[in-house]
């Protein structure tokens, strides 16, 4: 008889979940065999006590987490990377039509752990490999030697100066109010939004609130339709329901994300003695603060139609110590060096409304979407005047277009993508925009193309390939990146990559 | 040959008989405060020349002394930890669990406190620190004051898990050394609520709330139908022999079992 038991228990555990969760599962089982006189306690307990033991030998069985952590979850991912990225000079200038060029082989790695605990809070940390905000890239061999002031130090083949590990994300949050999330610290964008003007490995800092709610429509006849008369081989009547015509249904996620980031801290807000002066000018001392309101939604017609649009409003206030001075982004009437001084990253006069968009589809079981992104800066006028540039106000337009058919979620997926992109001088943030397409800079427009290809569920081979080209002769090409051109009159990228994820 | 071999066992035997057997129990002091003494004296009444050493230091000492060896029988009012079954396998050690009898555990209020019942999350929510004055559960208007085990006691993580889906106690609470500690100080505040053994509830001054309209008896409790009872232990390594399968076996008897019920506990048949 208790043999019998035991092998119902372990029966169930095996089909109930993995290992590490058969005490458990098993617990409730032996609870209620007890409970209905099947066995006795003694029997329960020992069946416990040896599903106990297994456990205990199993490596999650040896992981012990705290209790208010309800669920914890470790993930991550590993990246090889070869990259060739290159930019054209202006045909004007004292080096015209020559190419800067630049081949580097790369690794990055994330790991994280996202736990929810007791009571409707949650958390997450992530660790990544570089110091960058807008990359988790080493660059292999780039560290053999480091120069601080006038000393250089010899480090060495493979040395590890440049393998640093940071905290890209740490966040608290909580979920206590019904579709509403509380998010603080170093988190994921809360924001739905595209490269065109965050770089994807940002990761910002401050506060955010997200809410959102689903709500379902149905149209159309609903119900069993009248029964209709029919046979069987045996000619005896049949009463069969003629099936009902499908009633209609839109899903919509309503959704409204409001984020205050900190972008820039002063230290110190009130210094000892008078304030400092630029050009005569007092020089500002409050934080900088990027405020965002977006609210969107989600149709979700029948048969996997989906249409997404999602405006957002950005706007700054403060002035930080690192971003206070007016933006330039280059001059094409300087010399490269010259060009390259200006300031690239000042965020002065931008008041900006983005648009992003998404439409998609299936044919047969491959997901199809069309992808769009609109932006502009209602205060261009301003920050071209600030530049010197005063009568390039209307270079205040961000956009892009784009389809991709496929998906990687499994071994043997597929999927390719691409977009044109298009982005005025005065548009947008350059210190935001990706750091890949295009080099971080504005006043670009070209075409990408993207393909990858998942050798196993967790391993994703993919390229990228991208061709861009200045916007406006006139100006320079706004932002700080890895090609040492201003104006960067035609730039391309191509990268191949390896992705492990777990 | 065979008389001189028969003698000399006899002669080894009288010699054991009269060096008596020792058996070590460690453990709970919830079973080793009563049960086990009285289970022990009436065990040496049957088994002259027996001697018993007895520590009830909580049951993670006895779960430790089954581990390390120092013990043949370790008292336990909850379930060996994972993390204790994981480092017994470690060593070889097998935790054998016997269960012995059953304890329920009671929530009291003071004699004086209207509060007759509680659902199983007024439970949760006072001894979490959710709900702070009694007149949100029926009471009179006065700050709860809350007692509960010392952490090294097997109650004291017992009850959070039967009792607070293993959330921590309130910041404010109070923590006890024993089971009279707690009826003791209960019985002397009018607004205070702690839990104590069901062999604990006769103690001045308090009085059992029901939870869920079900309230702490013999019968309830082996029929599992009041929520906060739970099993206590032996435990030993691998089966248990010698003198400890026999004071296991006198523990599980009908004499055992009716000290069991004498010193308030339930037994398990």
């Amino acid at each position: 008889m208790f043999k019998r038991f035991i092998y119902l228990i372990t029966a169930a555990s095996f089909i109930l979940g993995g290992v590490a969760a058969r005490a458990q599962d098993a617990g409730a089982l032996l609870d209620l065999l007890v409970r209905k006189k099947i066995i006795t306690d003694q029997e329960a307990e020992e069946v416990r006590a040896e599903l106990t033991k297994q456990t205990a030998e199993t490596s999650a069985g040896k992981l012990k987490l705290s209790t208010p952590i309800t669920e914890l979850e470790i993930y991550g991912d590993a990246r090889l990377r070869y990259e060739y990225r290159g930019g054209r000079t202006a045909d004007n200038t004292s080096q015209p039509n020559d190419w800067q060029e630049r081949e580097r082989e790369r690794y990055r790695l994330r790991i994280g752990l996202r736990g929810t605990l007791a009571d409707d809070w949650f958390f997450g940390v992530r660790l990544e490999t570089s110091q960058s905000n807008r990359s988790t890239n080493v660059t292999f061999g780039d560290d053999t030697s480091t120069t601080s002031g006038t000393t250089t130090t010899f480090n060495g083949p493979f040395a590890k100066n440049s393998d640093g590990i940071n905290v890209g994300q740490a966040y608290l949050g909580y979920k206590g109010f019904r579709d509403i999330t509380l998010t603080g610290g170093k988190m994921p964008n809360p924001l739905i939004t595209t490269l065109m003007l965050w770089d994807a490995d940002i990761n910002p800092e401050g506060a955010a609130e997200q809410w959102k709610h689903t709500f379902t429509l149905n149209f159309g006849q609903s119900g069993v339709a009248q029964a209709e008369q029919s046979y069987s081989k045996d000619n005896k009547a049949l009463a069969i329901s003629k099936p009902a015509s499908e009633p209609w249904t839109l899903k919509i996620d309503v959704f409204a994300n409001f984020a205050q980031f900190v972008y820039d801290d002063v230290n110190p807000e009130n210094p000892v003695g008078k304030r400092g002066t630029t050009d005569g000018r007092l020089k500002p001392q409050t934080d900088a603060w990027l405020m965002a309101w977006q609210v969107g939604a989600r149709f979700n017609f029948a048969k996997n139609y989906y249409f997404q649009v999602a405006p957002v409003l950005y706007n700054y206030t403060g002035n930080g110590d690192t971003f206070n001075s007016h933006f330039v982004g280059g001059d094409p009437s300087l010399s490269n060096s010259d060009s390259l001084g200006t300031n690239q990253v000042g965020i002065n006069s931008l008041l900006v409304l983005e648009v992003p968009s998404e439409f998609g589809f299936k044919i047969g079981e491959l997901p199809v979407r069309i992808f769009g992104d609109f932006a502009v800066n209602f205060e261009a006028d301003d920050r071209a005047r600030a530049a010197g540039f005063p009568d390039k106000g209307d270079q205040r337009y961000a956009f892009m277009i784009g389809a991709g058919i496929g998906q990687l979620k499994a071994k043997h997926d597929w999927q390719i993508q691409a977009w044109y992109q298009h982005t005025d001088q005065y548009a947008v943030d350059p210190n935001l925009v990706d750091s890949d397409i295009w080099d971080s800079r504005v006043n670009m427009h070209g075409v990408a193309v993207q393909g990858g290809y998942a050798l196993s569920d967790a391993i994703i081979f993919n390229l990228t390939y991208g061709y861009a080209w200045r916007v406006d002769k006139g100006l320079g090409t706004g932002g700080t990146g890895d090609i040492g051109i201003n104006p960067l009159d035609k730039y391309q990228i191509f990268q191949a990559d390896l992705n492990v994820r777990f | 040959m065979k008389r001189i071999y028969l003698n000399l066992i006899t002669t080894i035997a009288v010699i054991g008989s009269a060096n008596g057997d020792r058996l070590v129990i460690k453990g709970s002091d919830t079973l080793g405060a009563k049960l086990v003494p009285q289970l022990a004296e009436q065990f040496k009444a049957q088994n002259p020349g027996t001697t018993f050493d007895i520590a009830a230091e909580g049951s993670t000492t006895g779960i430790a002394a089954i581990i390390d060896g120092t013990a043949q029988i370790g008292m336990s009012s909850r379930r060996a930890k994972s993390s204790e079954v994981g480092a017994a396998a470690a060593k070889g050690i097998n935790m054998k669990p016997t269960v012995v009898a059953y304890d329920g555990i009671a929530v009291i209020v003071n004699a004086n406190n209207p509060v007759k019942s509680l659902t199983k999350k007024q439970v949760e929510q006072i001894f979490a620190g959710d709900i702070t004055d009694w007149s949100a559960v029926g009471g009179s208007g006065s700050k709860v004051s809350i007692y509960t085990r010392n952490t090294s006691s097997g109650t004291y993580s017992d009850f959070k898990e039967l009792a607070m889906k293993k959330r921590d106690y309130a910041g404010g609470s109070q923590k006890m050394a024993g089971n009279e500690q707690i009826a003791a100080e209960v019985g002397k505040n009018p607004a205070g609520i702690g839990y104590v053994g069901i062999a604990y509830t006769k103690a001045g001054g308090v009085k059992v709330v029901s939870i869920d309209g079900a309230t702490p008896s013999i019968q309830s409790v082996q029929n599992h139908s009041y929520p906060y009872w739970r099993p206590t232990f032996y435990y030993t390594n691998g089966e248990p022999s010698g003198i400890a399968k026999t004071f296991l076996d006198f523990t599980l008897s009908a004499a055992g079992q009716k000290i069991v019920n004498q010193v308030g506990f339930v037994p398990i048949k």
